[in-house]
């Protein structure tokens, strides 16, 4: 109880924090918002373009939902994608406050983190009602509701994988000065072979196989590929059972680099 | 005199060193954190690379987007990298992210009574050098498009190319400037810089293939198409004068406006520092 009190003025106060900025946040989710309706209309001119109704085996429905679907969750996810609070907190030396406070500080980004993702979500979800209306002729409800639940679960662990992902990276700032552009890296290429700009079936076979192989398609290619049934349930059950293998080993690592970061942490000052 | 205070030749090598020595503090800076340095250019050219992937991945489903064929579609993507890394290189970051951040902090204070003109200052201040080597391959991948092209184009287009090119850089400059200038009253323009950050993205796209509402406001009321679509288009077909010349035009337009709008904003600045 005493646990769950101190996670809930966590969530609290990154709520308050991200309140005092607000209008930038909105303006922020406004500006992703616009991407993912200029790249439906892209989308639209691509099908006027061709005689087929089937582009990557997507229907234009299909395809409007997933890109409308894919950048929800992109606000959801990729928008608080770096995690830079371990590595600027371990840069600057304020680990060395944080390491003496009741809840370790490893605990406090992952809920500092889930918080913001929250907050980003509704917020996200906000603005996306303007578009799912603007957009709701060309919109697929989800295949079943098995589906549906699936779906959500998969979202779930999706936001688990992206935390332990790149908070193993910005632990590495225990050893290497800046991880900034190790961050940026990951986050370009989840962007791209996550799925969040386009489907992996529009890729050619090779690299669909490297990609399928790695964690990031987890990200926003599963969730989507679940909400329009694109993928049998027996199918759903094994994936999502790989996920939760990939969220064990990436939390594996993340345990050995804190411990032994924290070791090997000096703090110098006043 | 001119908006940025440099009146004759003496001027322009004082700051032609001011820019030199601007790149070699940048210089210094990044390679202070060198796996950062490399990690942030591979990132770039990763990135690069997937969003080419992106593009023969649709082309591997259709065989033209509205009258663009892929080679077109790809020298439209390297124009646009091109001018989007000369603004980042330059003033982009500076003027969208560092003038609100000095605003909010009062440090804009110390700038102010430097001996060099303050508009130039704050947008060439932190010069990306990192954008700089990442700049370097782009321009590889441009004159790999000019020879998927097969060169096919005359020097007079190569000329209306790089003419066009310019005032696309002008253009951004401008527009850049009017939303940072909106920090001198709202103390953070972030939320805003972003939106545009995004809506700039959208250059790279053909954006004669939408219709009605969005193609008018692509074309006429902000004009993306100043970007990447115009210059690319010179290089493949002829472009009719007029339209040249309402470039260049509406580009003066959203400069002469973001000067005065600066000059305004200045006016208005409140010192926020202790």
């Amino acid at each position: 109880m005493k646990y769950a009190l101190k996670i809930f003025h966590v969530l609290r106060l990154v709520l308050i924090e991200r309140l005092i900025y607000r209008v930038n946040f909105a303006l922020e989710i406004l500006s992703g918002i616009l991407s993912s309706l200029i790249i439906v209309l892209l989308w639209m001119a691509i099908f006027r373009s061709s005689d087929q109704p089937l582009i990557g085996g997507y229907t234009l429905a299909e395809m409007v939902t997933y890109l409308l679907g894919g950048g929800l969750i992109n606000s959801l996810i990729l928008t608080t994608a770096e995690n830079p609070e371990a590595s600027r907190s371990i840069q600057d030396g304020s680990l060395s406050f944080f390491l003496i406070q009741p809840l370790s500080p490893y605990w406090l980004w992952f809920f500092r983190d889930l918080g913001s993702k929250l907050f980003y979500f509704f917020l996200g979800l906000l603005g996306y009602l303007a578009v799912i209306f603007f957009f709701r002729a060309h919109l697929l409800w989800w295949a079943s509701r098995a589906h549906f639940l699936f779906f959500l679960l998969s979202l779930l662990l999706a936001s688990l994988l992206q935390f332990f992902l790149f908070e193993g990276l910005s632990l590495l700032s225990f050893w290497v000065e800046n991880t900034y552009g190790i961050r940026f890296t990951m986050r370009v290429i989840l962007e791209v072979v996550g799925g969040a700009i386009i489907p992996l079936s529009f890729f050619p076979l090779a690299l669909q196989k490297i990609f399928l192989w790695l964690p990031f398609p987890y990200v926003v290619y599963l969730p989507m590929r679940i909400y329009l049934g694109k993928i049998s349930l027996e199918e759903v059950q094994l994936e999502i059972v790989r996920e939760i293998f990939w969220i064990a080993a990436l939390a594996m690592v993340n345990l050995v680099l804190w411990r032994k970061g924290v070791h090997h942490y000096v703090s110098m000052g006043d | 005199m001119s908006p940025w205070g440099i009146e004759s030749l003496t001027g322009i090598r004082r700051y032609g060193r001011l820019i030199r020595t601007l790149m070699k503090v940048s210089l210094m800076r990044h390679m202070a954190y060198r796996p950062h340095f490399f990690m942030m250019i591979l990132g770039k050219i990763i990135r690069m690379a997937l969003l080419f992937f992106f593009f023969q991945a649709i082309f591997f489903q259709v065989n033209r987007i509205g009258d663009w064929t892929f080679d077109q579609v790809l020298l439209l993507f390297a124009t646009f990298h091109i001018a989007d890394y000369l603004i980042s290189i330059t003033f982009h970051r500076n003027l969208a992210f560092g003038l609100p951040r000095k605003v909010q902090t009062g440090d804009l204070d110390s700038q102010i009574i430097l001996p060099v003109n303050l508009l130039f200052f704050v947008s060439l201040e932190d010069l990306d050098m990192i954008d700089f080597f990442s700049f370097l391959p782009t321009l590889g991948f441009l004159l790999y498009v000019f020879y998927r092209l097969d060169f096919a184009f005359t020097w007079v287009q190569v000329l209306i190319y790089i003419l066009l090119l310019a005032n696309a850089l002008i253009f951004l400059y401008a527009v850049i400037l009017l939303v940072a200038t909106t920090c001198f009253w709202t103390t953070q323009s972030f939320g805003l810089a972003v939106i545009f950050d995004n809506l700039m993205r959208i250059g790279r796209y053909p954006l004669d293939i939408f219709e009605g509402f969005w193609k008018a406001l692509f074309i006429y009321f902000l004009p993306l198409v100043f970007i990447a679509q115009l210059p690319s288009q010179a290089l493949w077909k002829t472009l009719s004068w007029p339209f040249i010349l309402y470039a260049f035009l509406i580009t003066g337009g959203f400069l002469a406006l973001a000067f005065r709008f600066w000059k305004w904003g200045l006016k208005s600045y409140l010192s926020a520092s202790t």
